[in-house]
């Protein structure tokens, strides 16, 4: 037992005198805290929203006011342990007032209870299952930015339903995983709402090798559309599959995935006719705001800062961190530079701005959210390699769904 | 005289544990809450590979734990402490089921058959929503979480209980019959022990200790779901801290989970700035741990202090 | 229920042949050195790499590449075999275990680093093409080729184990280290040629992966498990075991996703209940030897 006090000893002392926090910094910083998954399974969610946050600093000069900006990144390596520790130590031991992340729901959700226990201003760009909204929506320091998931269902359904006509069936496929379950409730609700039948409602395992079975099964029903709830890998899957298999459905709609890049390259000729729904894709012909030009640009000139800085196209995180992390910052500004919550969250509420994603103001959500930022969405199709937006109205670049096409 | 002396540092250990919280800074607390439960799995996985028994199953024994008290505090909101008992007992009820059912199993056949009965309840979880949640997880009914002070006092008595536990085993009578496990069961037999039964009776013991852990983390995060609860990472955790510590030790689990903890830490801490760099490092440690110190930091240190190799540094296995 | 059975003969037997390209590359090398290669899955993941970059910069079919994976794999698996696991042969097998283990964490993170964690795929012509058997029975012919493949695989492999010479010393030293030994056979070496050939088995697997599955830099893991549960089903030290293996489970999971209500949900977890089923009737497996100590 010798060994085992002094080696315990040791090694605890060491690193207890490592990690202790560090002296506190001079007074003319502010500390924004950004826990985010920038290694494990949500490693892209993560990468992306720091590149978002990291140029929206950038581009707003590092400083607000006379004082320096200092982002505190946090990896929470995807494990809910350690997204609690993270909270922790920037809420507790940092101090920090402001809070931007994380991105992936089960991250978000196990800071929760953590974050609680200070309430500090916390901007959420992503968690787009309502999720959190059905357990923190109510809390007045909850700033919700990017739209939750149920705006999609919502646009998919009225722009499918204004331009198909009445009476179309539609067959539902959902993973197993926290995506597909949250989003059935609302796809079926809004599909339902707008007249659509649904005919088959079949789940996938997150990530199988073969999705032939369930394909097989709605092959039988012969549906109008087919609409897969699912995530990016299995994104991929299910449209190779679908394809391949010829299932000659005529239309077919996704969710987040057929805006990504990689999902279009992954997918080849296959994704030819999906339609996606997002608060943002690059051929997308937003305005600069007029107060605030420099942040929110043309989308165009947007997204070739972007690019120039990063050497790939901005997805729907990059430019949604981005625009969150901006409006934070203006409104620290706008209070004054000062490193309380309170004021900051009062300018907040001010904001009206036009941004690359649509207009930004908090506002209460539709299923109960106190302060929720956006709630534009855009329905777009896989039209010839390139993106055909059909809504809403103003952005309106072709005015009918075409069919999807298959193996010859 | 050692019994005295080992009752001694437990009993300080706890008057540590339940003092110390009080006065650290809060996420250093919270850091020994993790601890905590990687010793609980560590020192689990390790009383059962003392008896030969390679378990690649502790997710599962830690998910259920995990699951259980989120459940059962949601449905009778009964406190966190009180959770560990029904949790505790379905832990080793799972625990003496599988070591039943898997009765001729050995080595890496019983391994593998404690790596699906695990994934095999993370699919349970996942397709029962009605009952889990499903993939959408469940919340621990907030109104009533311990504070973080408790939470940490509370893990670390545990962690200290099951590191005397296992520290009591390794004084009794038991020792050699577990030693002997690791060898040959009928060797067992001549020492008057039922290898049967003890068999049970360890999987069951190192079934309860390991969804205590889950325990605490369902309490301390306060949302638990299924790709989270049954991660195969804690199986992997629960096996590389007794090894980089010392395999067949007391302390080895112990100084283990420590030396993990504390790298995975200061990798993610000092390496955050870009993806995956934290755990690269944390691999390449492993890697070179392993070339390095076959026998663990525990070897390592007796045999700076003692030129011959003692037993415990060197596993019976070994060929 | 004709068409039905038909249609999960033909789907058992296409997801068959990506599940025996899975695991006989790791069957391989646990057969000889008895060591369970952690790294596996990440090894495929590389060689679904190098056939992705191979594709997209080089214009090069991932069914041609192939053949250059194979080798790189090869000696990357060599390498990787004398420059770690060679100097901890005599230690407890967990701490192969750990080793294996903690060069699939490195393998895998390099790559986060490298190519982050986008979504990626190869997309020759033929993994978009298939042929209608029936009115509603659609074979694939990326799957078609990865069956054939799969078969040429097996066979090469099985005609080196039994008539070549080195193929030869490889059995004897999978069924009996020490005889071998005293016959003459350099161990080690065939050690880290069974490496070094698993590990090519293993690249070459992710050339074909490459176009039927996403790639990316966490594919290894799943693909790692899956494999590890078809060798055990199998029997560890058989490869005609784990092409049985790979069937049953293939067929198994098939079956209850279309007989079953929301079945490809619980396939997986039907697929481990299994594993646990024929482990408790038969502890070595189906057609396994390796006693009950392994």
């Amino acid at each position: 037992m010798n060994l085992s006090r002094t080696s315990v000893m040791v090694a605890l002392s060491v690193f207890a005198a490592v990690i202790s926090p560090a002296p506190s910094r001079a007074e003319d910083t502010i500390k924004i805290g950004a826990p985010l998954s920038l290694s494990g399974k949500f490693v892209s969610y993560g990468a992306a929203a720091k590149r978002g946050v990291e140029m929206a600093v950038d581009i707003y000069g590092g400083k607000v006011g006379n004082k320096k900006i200092e982002i505190l990144f946090r990896d929470t390596q995807s494990d809910p342990q350690v997204a609690v520790n993270s909270f922790t130590q920037l809420l507790s031991e940092e101090k920090v007032n402001f809070l931007i992340g994380p991105i992936a729901t089960p991250m978000a959700m196990a800071g929760l209870p953590a974050w609680r226990r200070t309430r500090a201003l916390w901007v959420v760009p992503g968690a787009t299952t309502p999720l959190l909204e059905e357990e923190a929506g109510k809390e007045p320091m909850l700033f919700h930015t990017f739209p939750y998931g149920y705006y999609y269902h919502l646009a998919l359904a009225r722009s499918l339903r204004e331009k198909l006509g009445p009476g179309k069936t539609v067959a539902i496929i959902y993973s197993d995983d926290a995506y597909g379950r949250e989003h059935l409730p609302y796809a079926q609700k809004y599909f339902t709402q707008e007249g659509f039948k649904i005919v088959a409602e079949e789940l996938v395992r997150a990530g199988a090798t073969d999705l032939n079975p369930v394909l097989a099964k709605i092959r039988r029903v012969k549906p109008d559309l087919l609409l897969g709830l699912v995530q990016t890998t299995d994104g991929i899957q299910l449209t190779k599959q679908v394809y391949v298999q010829r299932l000659n459905i005529p239309y077919l709609v996704g969710t987040a995935y057929p805006q990504l890049k990689q999902w279009q390259d992954a997918s080849g000729e296959a994704q030819e006719g999906w339609v996606g729904v997002t608060t943002y894709i690059p051929g997308l012909k937003a305005k600069a705001d007029p107060k605030y030009p420099k942040l929110f640009m043309d989308s165009d000139v947007w997204k070739a800062e972007f690019t120039k800085r990063y050497n790939r196209e901005p997805e729907f995180i990059d430019v949604g961190a981005y625009v969150s992390t901006c409006m934070l910052l203006i409104a620290i500004e706008n209070a004054g530079a000062v490193d309380d919550k309170e004021k900051v969250a009062e300018e907040l509420k001010k904001l009206d701005v036009h941004t690359m994603i649509g207009r930004g103001h908090f506002e209460p959500s539709l299923g109960g959210t106190l302060n929720q930022a956006f709630a534009d969405v855009v329905v777009h199709q896989r039209v010839k390699g390139a993106d055909a937006i059909l809504y809403p109205k103003e952005f309106e670049t072709a005015d009918k769904f075409e069919q999807a096409t298959y193996a010859k | 005289m050692i019994a005295v002396r080992g009752w001694i540092i437990i009993l300080g250990s706890l008057v540590v544990a339940l003092v110390a919280p009080h006065f650290l800074p809060p996420g250093f607390s919270d850091w020994l809450t993790r601890l905590s439960t990687l010793i609980l799995v560590a020192a689990s996985w390790n009383m059962m590979a003392n008896a030969g028994l390679i378990s690649l199953g502790h997710s599962g024994f830690w998910g259920l734990g995990a699951y259980s008290a989120a459940l059962l505090a949601n449905a009778f909101h009964i406190p966190f402490w009180l959770s560990i008992v029904p949790a505790m007992l379905l832990g080793a009820f799972f625990g003496a089921c599988l070591a039943y059912i898997t009765g001729r199993l050995r080595g890496l056949f019983f391994a593998i058959a404690t790596l699906a009965t695990s994934e095999a309840l993370r699919v349970v979880a996942l397709m029962v929503p009605k009952l889990t949640g499903g993939a959408e997880g469940v919340f621990v009914f907030d109104q009533i979480r311990p504070d973080r002070i408790t939470m940490t006092s509370f893990s670390l008595c545990l962690a200290v209980a099951t590191v005397a536990t296992s520290y009591f085993l390794s004084r009794s009578r038991y020792q050699y019959a577990l030693r002997a496990m690791r060898d040959s069961e009928s060797a067992v037999q001549m020492l008057g022990v039922n290898p049967a039964r003890f068999r049970i009776g360890v999987t069951a013991l190192s079934g309860a200790i390991a969804s205590c852990a889950g325990v605490i983390t369902a309490w301390f995060t306060g949302y638990i779901d299924p790709g989270s609860a049954f991660d195969l990472k804690i199986t992997i955790s629960a096996q590389i801290a007794p090894l980089f510590g010392g395999l067949y030790t007391v302390t080895g689990p112990v100084v283990g989970s420590i030396a993990i903890l504390a790298l995975s830490e200061l990798t993610r801490l000092y390496f955050n700035y870009s993806g995956g760099v934290g755990l690269l490092v944390y691999g390449c440690i492993l890697v070179f741990g392993v070339l390095m110190m076959p026998s663990g930091l525990v070897g390592l240190w007796k045999r700076r202090r003692k030129p011959v190799v003692t037993d415990a540094a060197v596993p019976a296995r070994a060929k | 229920m004709a068409s039905l059975i038909f249609q999960i003969v033909v789907d058992s037997l296409l997801l068959g042949g990506v599940y025996t390209l899975m695991a006989v590359g790791l069957s391989l090398a646990f057969g000889v050195t008895r060591i369970i290669n952690f790294a596996h899955g990440d090894i495929v993941m590389y060689g679904a790499y190098a056939a992705f970059f191979a594709f997209v910069s080089l214009n090069i079919d991932p069914l041609l590449s192939l053949l250059f994976v194979a080798i790189l794999g090869a000696i990357g698996g060599y390498l990787l075999f004398k420059l770690t696991l060679d100097r901890i042969l005599d230690a407890p097998g967990i701490n192969q275990v750990l080793l294996t283990f903690g060069l699939g964490l490195v393998l895998q993170n390099v790559a986060v680093i490298l190519w982050t964690g986008d979504e990626r795929s190869t997309t020759p012509s033929y993994a978009f093409d298939s042929w209608f058997l029936s009115d509603d029975i659609v074979v694939a012919k990326g799957r078609l080729i990865a069956f054939g493949l799969a078969v040429a695989f097996v066979v090469l492999l099985l005609a080196w184990l039994r008539w070549s010479e080195l193929g030869r010393a490889t059995r004897a030293v999978s069924q009996n280290r020490a005889a071998a030994s005293l016959m003459g056979i350099n161990v080690r070496a065939m050690y880290a040629l069974s490496f070094g050939l698993s590990s090519s088995f293993g690249t070459a697997t992710g050339a074909i992966m490459s176009f039927l599955l996403p790639i990316t830099p966490f594919m290894g893991f799943p693909i790692l498990v899956k494999a590890f549960a078809i060798i055990i089903l199998g029997g560890l030290d058989s490869i005609v075991g784990t092409v049985i293996g790979a069937f049953l489970l293939a067929t198994a999971e098939t079956t209850i996703a279309y007989v079953v209500p929301q079945g490809i949900g619980w396939a997986e977890g039907v697929a481990f209940f299994l594993l646990v089923i024929v482990l408790i009737v038969r502890p070595t497996g189906i057609l396994g030897t390796v006693g009950r100590d392994a």
